[in-house]
């Protein structure tokens, strides 16, 4: 898709669900200012949700690259924005050696592009054309990572102290997500659109099934999801979001399953309720209300 | 009509600002930008759009569709308008001057004979037996006196932890980048090896304290303690609780402790009544652990272990915290007198999940605190 083709938000509606991703009028709204006014999205919200997959959908039907950059403790600009190949400049420095080549000289050439190894933030503002950067589980990071990740999403130019400043050929489209482990900065927040995802309403939940499993039977769909809504509702310490739903019905459907009974919820549970607790509690309540219609 | 949609989206900006949402020039142009991109065609999408330019997080976004549906559909009902008055009195508090030490005690207490006492002495002398003072057992008098050594006795402490971070000796990886580049005129021999260290990062601390009863002096006094520390910290998040419990984390960001002091009075209406710890660990596990608690955080509790409730469901819920935590502290009070046993049923099925069960009854116990925020 051309973004200068884009004038409508049914365009993206259609788009999405073209490719089995389903898309209400909120989410395509917040898409289409993130690729008009081309400003980064924060997205919110439980896990298993789908804000993951928004990211991957959405370079989907840009048809671009996806470019993604996950999280954690430390992470530093090492394995996030770049770092030079040092055993390539160690062998160069000793092939180097006999040369008359003047030390400035052999500098400037063991610190160029040759020996430069892209990591996702510098390859996405680097990339031949606009790509998706899904930087994910943003909460995980250092708060002088997150001051850094401002810098860049503010001028989206990176300055390499060997090279140069380089700048963003095309700035591309950022998608960053938050499980909320700690709140995020007030400047970060301000930069971006914000989006808080929910789990879905039953009508939505079943209709991104059917999407994602077409050869599910309407009846155990409808099991499914009147089940997942219904323990949604206990004080689970793991609630399933869309991604065990979509696990569960999987799992059912490759057992021949055709109805859900109490005996098929015990053994298959494990795809739902992550924690021994959640086993417990859901044990200690009597199965058969969360199933309608049960033969 | 271009005008008109303008006019609206920038009055539409000063309203929400003036009901507490931080929207500034920048997201007013932007939402300039995205209705004539065409998202004003469809309310719901117009709405949408504004929501994700002018609102940072889940609360606000609730937020804003009450904004939204009164300001557009000049339908502000009633229940709404409590809301929204509400939020402008946190907003405007006065400025109240006030102890946090001496909140809520009372001036009508009868002088014991040791107190009568330790008004007398001075100096040194005086110095040392304030340290040691119960603190529900200082005067009004000489509130004055103790606060000022606190003050002094924290600023020292404080100075003591920082310098430590700092001394740290220097080792660690090889810093590669530096030493190829530093190395280039050796032929690429390894001569001078430059190293670095990841810098050591700060605890987080996460602080719960009971407000019933007896235990409001111990707590405020811990929570100053705490406040005069928190540049140590690489994040403070607080919490009160009595029969339910309360996030204060915002309240302690503010500059002014006194401002915070009025509005902590305001926000724990249940201030001392009684104790139910069990379910509000069980609160804090549900709500706020996920939040705030890692690997990185010690977790200070101060209570007296006085539980109405099950002392099964406390024990449970304090292992919960103990494994996420890095470090669990328990601090009561009643240690401080002599011959105290953790008798109580609460008290009893806490410690086999604590690493540090201590008293902080007086300024001496306080400052003994500093060897386990240290080094952690």
């Amino acid at each position: 898709m051309n973004i200068s083709e884009l004038e409508t938000i049914e365009q993206i509606i259609e788009g999405f669900e073209s490719k089995g991703y389903v898309m209400d009028t909120e989410l395509a709204t917040i898409v289409f200012l993130l690729l008009k006014l081309q400003k980064p999205l924060l997205i919110e919200g439980h896990t298993g949700v789908g804000k993951t997959e928004l990211a991957n959908q959405l370079a989907n039907f840009l048809d671009t690259e996806l470019i993604r950059l996950q999280c954690y403790e430390g992470l530093d600009l090492g394995s996030a924005v770049y770092e030079w190949n040092y055993q390539k400049q160690l062998l160069t420095i000793k092939i180097q050696e006999q040369s008359q080549k003047t030390e400035a000289e052999k500098e400037r050439h063991i610190f160029s592009d040759e020996f430069l190894m892209e990591r996702p933030l510098l390859k996405s503002i680097r990339a031949d054309k606009p790509v998706v950067l899904l930087i994910d589980e943003i909460d995980r990071s250092d708060e002088e990572f997150e001051a850094f990740l401002l810098e860049l999403l503010s001028a989206f130019q990176i300055s390499i102290p060997e090279l140069g400043t380089i700048k963003a050929k095309h700035i591309p489209f950022v998608i960053l997500t938050s499980n909320r482990s700690r709140e995020l900065g007030d400047a970060l927040k301000r930069r971006c659109l914000y989006y808080w995802v929910d789990y879905p309403d039953l009508e939505k939940e079943l209709k991104i099934l059917q999407k994602r499993l077409p050869h599910i039977e309407e009846d155990l769909s409808m099991q499914i999801v009147q089940f997942v809504q219904k323990i949604r509702k206990l004080r689970l310490s793991k609630t399933p979001g869309i991604a065990e739903t979509l696990d569960w019905a999987q799992g059912l459907l490759a057992l021949g399953k055709k109805e859900l009974d109490p005996a098929t919820v015990k053994l298959t549970q494990g795809c739902l309720l992550k924690s021994s607790e959640d086993a417990e509690l859901l044990a200690s309540e009597d199965v058969r209300k969360f199933i309608e219609n049960i033969p | 009509m271009e005008f008109g949609i303008t006019e609206h989206i920038i009055r539409f900006s000063h309203y929400l600002r003036q009901k507490g949402l931080s929207v500034g020039v920048k997201e007013s142009l932007e939402a300039l930008e995205a209705a004539r991109l065409g998202v004003i065609l469809d309310a719901n999408v117009f709405k949408y759009a504004l929501k994700s330019i002018f609102c940072t997080s889940e609360k606000e976004s609730r937020i804003f569709e009450e904004l939204f549906a009164a300001y557009w559909q000049k339908k502000l009902e009633k229940g709404q308008k409590k809301i929204l008055d509400h939020r402008e009195r946190i907003i405007r508090h006065e400025h109240k001057k006030a102890s946090l030490l001496f909140l809520g005690k009372q001036n009508t207490e009868k002088r014991t004979e040791s107190e009568l006492e330790s008004q007398s002495i001075t100096g040194a002398s005086r110095v040392e037996k304030m340290t040691r003072t119960d603190f529900s057992k200082i005067e009004e008098v000489d509130s004055e006196f103790l606060e000022a050594l606190a003050q002094k006795l924290w600023r020292q402490m404080n100075q003591r932890l920082s310098r430590r971070f700092k001394l740290a000796p220097k080792s660690g990886q090889v810093d590669l980048r530096r030493t190829i580049r530093k190395n280039i005129q050796n032929g690429g021999e390894m001569i001078d090896l430059h190293r670095k260290k990841r810098k050591k990062r700060k605890p987080s601390l996460v602080v719960l304290l009971d407000v019933s009863g007896s235990m409001d002096k111990y707590s405020l006094f811990l929570l100053r303690f705490i406040y005069a520390l928190q540049g140590n910290f690489e994040r403070l998040e607080a919490f009160l609780f009595s029969t339910r419990i309360t996030p204060i984390t915002d309240l302690l960001k503010n500059k002014t402790l006194t401002q915070n002091l009025s509005l902590l009075s305001e926000r724990a209406d249940f201030w001392s009544s009684g104790t139910k710890i069990g379910s509000c660990f069980e609160d804090f596990n549900r709500h706020y652990s996920n939040h705030c608690l890692n690997s990185n955080s010690i977790v200070i509790i101060l209570s007296d272990g006085l539980d109405t409730g099950e002392p099964e469901i406390l024990g449970y819920e304090l292992g919960k915290i103990a494994r996420k935590a890095r470090k669990l502290i328990w601090l009561n009070p009643l240690k401080g007198m002599n011959n105290y046993e953790p008798l109580a049923r609460g008290m009893q099925s806490a410690l086999p999940h604590l690493d540090v069960f201590q008293s902080a009854h007086n300024l001496e116990s306080l400052l003994a605190l500093e060897k386990y925020l240290e080094n952690v």
